[in-house]
């Protein structure tokens, strides 16, 4: 087996900091100093970078490096393990998205105060720690007690309420859907046990205006897959789930969850790339799906997902959702395992496996003439989605 | 619950003394000079403390264009006038020649041991706006002695006292009720240190790298820093390393002004962390220099809290080595024109208005009110008479509460009675936040008669509560 892009990719620039024994800088300012260099050596500008790849050990987080730099939509970011073997493997990873269109101009970047702020080896354990840019994202809401997701998301919800005369109930929808196709689901923590609006509107707050019901789960459970060429997959037992397209992506002034310096917090620019590229690789649009699994860790954000892939316009979900429109039966059955928030949280994982499903005819919630999957992954950070597609 | 925690708890009590002091019922003394006349430089001393700057009390040019033709005095310092300040207590005598009013009352309740005192409520009736130069005489009687009762901060007994004030034309302009509870201290169930429990586990501490201690170092210095680029000028929050906009890594700030707006907030129930109290209002204030920053509400209503509402920041230490930037309701500006009685319905709401309460605060109106009690400006004295701490008058707390009123309604508007129950004390370094509603608006012998109800709450509880009734000129 020999790579299909040997000779196809290429290095185009390299910028670097000075070497020292004592940066006096942060590990963030360093990351962005020699990114700074690399994207002017090679002759562009911040804006057209859209891939990032980088050690998983490395402290500097693509937000963090985007915002400074200024980088606008960024559609590939990925990571390499085991210290310094990932030293190549981060070129052969960015080699890849490149060569798959993933993205046209890949930074791929390491930096640390691995001398003055000695993170590894045992030696001297007397040098001063800097925090690290995620321990510094923190401290603006930790100290403050804004120390849970659901509290992040209720500040966006709020808002959304605000903007676009949502409501609770509107939530609530969401959360029945969600809970009608676990009752149903044996392998669901709330097999058996769906729930009304009234009861919706019953549970206790969590953060204002999220109640309990909002709420996603938390669990124990691992779910793995699969993936090969569509060639190979024909040849083994099931039905190919095949990937009609697949996205990631991060947008402006991206955070975790707390991207609240945006002009608008409403919106989730981040999956409306994603979006884009899924529609535009795979030529499909909103009305050749018919179901989708939207990830619901929290209700709120599902809303602004069904806006950024265009099943409604931007304001309007609350009215897309009505009248079971999202249950089974409905226009567009979402969740149809339960979700997050009814089966189980596995980080979506199992959200991706619903969807294969529904190509195999195989889920308990079985959608008539399946088609089309869509499959989004966690929302308020950045992200990717992708389709799934019945084999030809 | 008032903090003197009235009770229907009847001691045995000492009927002797109850006896003695029920002999004085009712029973007014002769009228007696006030120790000065009406005066600017005692108006100005209360304003200042009070930072009341309704016009017609200084600006004698405003004033004269006024309805009061002139410089009047603030209504709400009415018994400020027959203080007697540090001068010693006389008795007043009736017309039998019997010693009369409160201060035999008092040396009574001191000397069977209930040496301890707190106001509990007062009432003040504005015949007219007292002028410069106006020559007062005050007559007063006990009008109700309770039996022992036990209430929170001790046994005692609630004592209350009329005053009635007339000008030089022997007309009367004002009245004051009073009711004070004087009691044993130490005999309570209070904890003198009025919070309770232990402190709480420390808050996480905001993590700070070199990019960010410019920050975190305003913020010792009572500052709210927002990073600006040398280059080009943007403002960004929370920090970055580079500028974005023009790739400039020369960054600097400037110190924002601390007022915005809530762009969005969170009211947080669960889970509960011990290091904080719920519920928790995390807010995403929108400062008027345009960026945003995440921080929690304090000192307000949780029920008042919209989108939009403006707030300005209180750089506070929630620990002894912690400064926050914390947001709280922006106070509302001073009406510069005076609500006409039409603008007015039953239940509008006044804005939030925070008053931070100081030790310069608390002192300042307890003197600009003639009050020496050494429990408004002696720490170790008020620790002896049972309080944790300095606090806050009754005067004060009147001056306070008819300014929030006045400042909405404006500066023509004529106060006629005011009506005040105090709760929880104000101590140094809490917060009180006033919030109104307007109870009734009716036209009656040609004047808009408004009542507004107000409450004042600080974190430990409700302060103050009461109504005051004005009117507003009509069209």
């Amino acid at each position: 087996m020999a790579i299909s892009f040997a000779g196809k990719t290429a290095i185009a620039g390299i910028g670097a900091t000075e070497f020292s024994k004592h940066s006096g800088r942060t590990t963030l300012r360093l990351a962005v100093e020699c990114c700074d260099a690399a994207i002017h050596d090679a002759g562009l500008t911040p804006g057209q970078i859209d891939g990032m790849v980088t050690f998983t050990l490395d402290d500097n987080d693509e937000i963090d490096v985007a915002r400074s730099l200024g980088l606008k939509d960024v559609t590939h970011f990925s990571r390499l393990p085991y210290s310094g073997g990932a030293a190549c493997a981060t070129i052969h990873q960015a080699a890849m998205a490149v060569h798959t269109g993933a993205c046209n101009y890949a930074l791929v970047y390491r930096a640390f105060n691995e001398r003055s702020e000695m993170r590894f080896g045992a030696g001297l354990q007397d040098l001063p720690d800097s925090p690290t840019p995620i321990m510094v994202d923190f401290g603006w809401c930790l100290p403050f007690g804004m120390l849970t997701p659901a509290s992040w998301v209720a500040i966006v919800a709020t808002r959304y309420m605000h903007e676009y005369g949502a409501t609770s109930e509107d939530f609530g929808r969401i959360a029945v859907a969600d809970r009608k196709h676990a009752a149903t689901n044996p392998k669901a923590f709330f097999y058996g046990k769906p729930i009304t609006l009234e009861d919706h509107q019953a549970s206790r707050w969590i953060v204002k205006p999220l109640h309990l019901l909002d709420c996603c789960q938390e669990s124990d459970g691992g779910q793995a897959l699969i993936v090969t060429t569509l060639e190979r997959a024909r040849h083994l037992p099931r039905r190919p789930a095949v990937i009609a397209a697949s996205a990631q992506g991060s947008a402006e002034e991206q955070n975790m969850m707390k991207s609240f310096s945006r002009p608008e917090i409403t919106a989730l620019p981040e999956m409306g790339i994603c979006a884009r590229q899924l529609w535009a690789a795979s030529g499909l649009g909103p009305d050749d799906i018919q179901t989708a699994v939207l990830y619901d860790h929290f209700t709120p954000l599902l809303l602004p997902q069904l806006e950024e892939f265009g099943f409604c316009k931007r304001g309007e979900a609350r009215d897309f959702i009505k009248d079971g429109a999202i249950e089974i039966g409905g226009r567009l059955p979402i969740n149809t395992n339960g979700g997050q928030l009814g089966e189980a949280y596995i980080h979506g994982m199992n959200g991706v496996a619903e969807g294969v499903r529904q190509i195999r005819g195989t889920s308990v919630n079985q959608v008539p003439d399946v088609e089309n999957v869509l499959v989004t992954a966690g929302t308020g950070v950045p992200t990717s989605a992708l389709i799934l597609q019945q084999p030809g | 619950m008032s903090a003197a925690g009235e009770s229907e708890e009847k001691t045995a009590g000492n009927s002797e003394l109850l006896e003695r002091l029920r002999a004085v019922e009712g029973i007014f003394s002769v009228p007696r000079l006030t120790s000065d006349d009406v005066n600017v430089p005692m108006i100005r001393h209360w304003c200042q403390a009070m930072s009341d700057h309704n016009p017609v009390y200084l600006d004698a040019d405003a004033a004269a264009r006024s309805v009061h033709r002139g410089i009047v005095a603030p209504p709400f310092m009415l018994d400020g006038w027959l203080m007697l300040g540090l001068a010693p207590r006389v008795a007043q005598l009736s017309e039998a020649g019997e010693p009369v009013g409160l201060v035999p009352a008092m040396e009574m309740l001191d000397a069977a041991g209930f040496t301890s005192i707190i106001a509990t409520s007062t009432t003040h009736e504005y015949d007219r706006y007292l002028r410069p130069g106006d020559r007062l005489r005050v007559r007063s009687a006990v009008t109700r002695v309770s039996p022992e009762k036990e209430t929170a901060l001790g046994l005692g007994h609630f004592v209350t006292a009329s005053t009635e004030l007339i000008d030089q034309h022997r007309e009367r302009v004002g009245r004051v009720e009073l009711a004070i509870l004087k009691f044993k201290p130490g005999t309570g169930s209070v904890p003198t240190d009025f919070a309770g429990a232990a402190a709480p586990p420390p808050r996480p501490r905001p993590a700070i790298s070199r990019d960010t201690r410019f920050f975190w170092d305003g913020i010792d210095q009572g500052e709210l820093r927002i990073q600006k680029c040398k280059g080009c000028g943007t403002l960004h929050h929370p920090p970055v390393v580079r500028c974005p906009g023009c790739g400039a890594y020369d960054l600097g700030y400037v110190v924002s002004q601390g007022r915005g707006t809530v762009y969005s907030f969170a009211e947080i129930h669960h889970p509960q962390f011990p290091m904080f109290q719920y519920p928790l209002m995390g807010v995403l204030v929108q400062l008027d220099e345009g960026t945003r920053i995440l921080s929690h509400m304090i000192a307000t209503d949780p029920e008042r809290v919209e989108v939009g509402m403006p707030v300005e920041v209180a750089i506070e230490a929630v620990e002894p080595d912690l400064k926050l930037p914390l947001f709280r309701p922006a106070r509302p500006p001073r009406r510069e024109t005076t609500l006409r009685f039409s603008e007015v319905k039953v239940g509008d709401r006044l804005a939030q208005c925070p008053v931070p309460i100081t030790t310069t605060l608390i002192v300042s109106g307890a003197i600009a009110s003639r009050d020496f009690e050494p429990v408004h400006h002696d720490l170790e004295m008020a620790r002896q008479r049972g309080l944790p701490n300095i606090f806050m008058n009754i005067m004060t707390t009147g001056g306070l509460t008819g300014r929030y009123v006045t400042d909405w309604a404006g500066p023509e508007a004529i106060v006629r009675k005011m009506k005040i129950r105090l709760g929880i004390p104000n101590f140094p370094g809490d917060t009180m936040t006033y919030i109104g509603q307007v109870h009734a608006a009716e036209q009656r012998d040609g004047v808009g008669f408004v009542e507004v109800g107000v409450r004042g709450f600080n974190q430990l509880g409700d302060h103050v509560s009461g109504t005051l009734e004005l009117e507003l000129p009509l069209g």
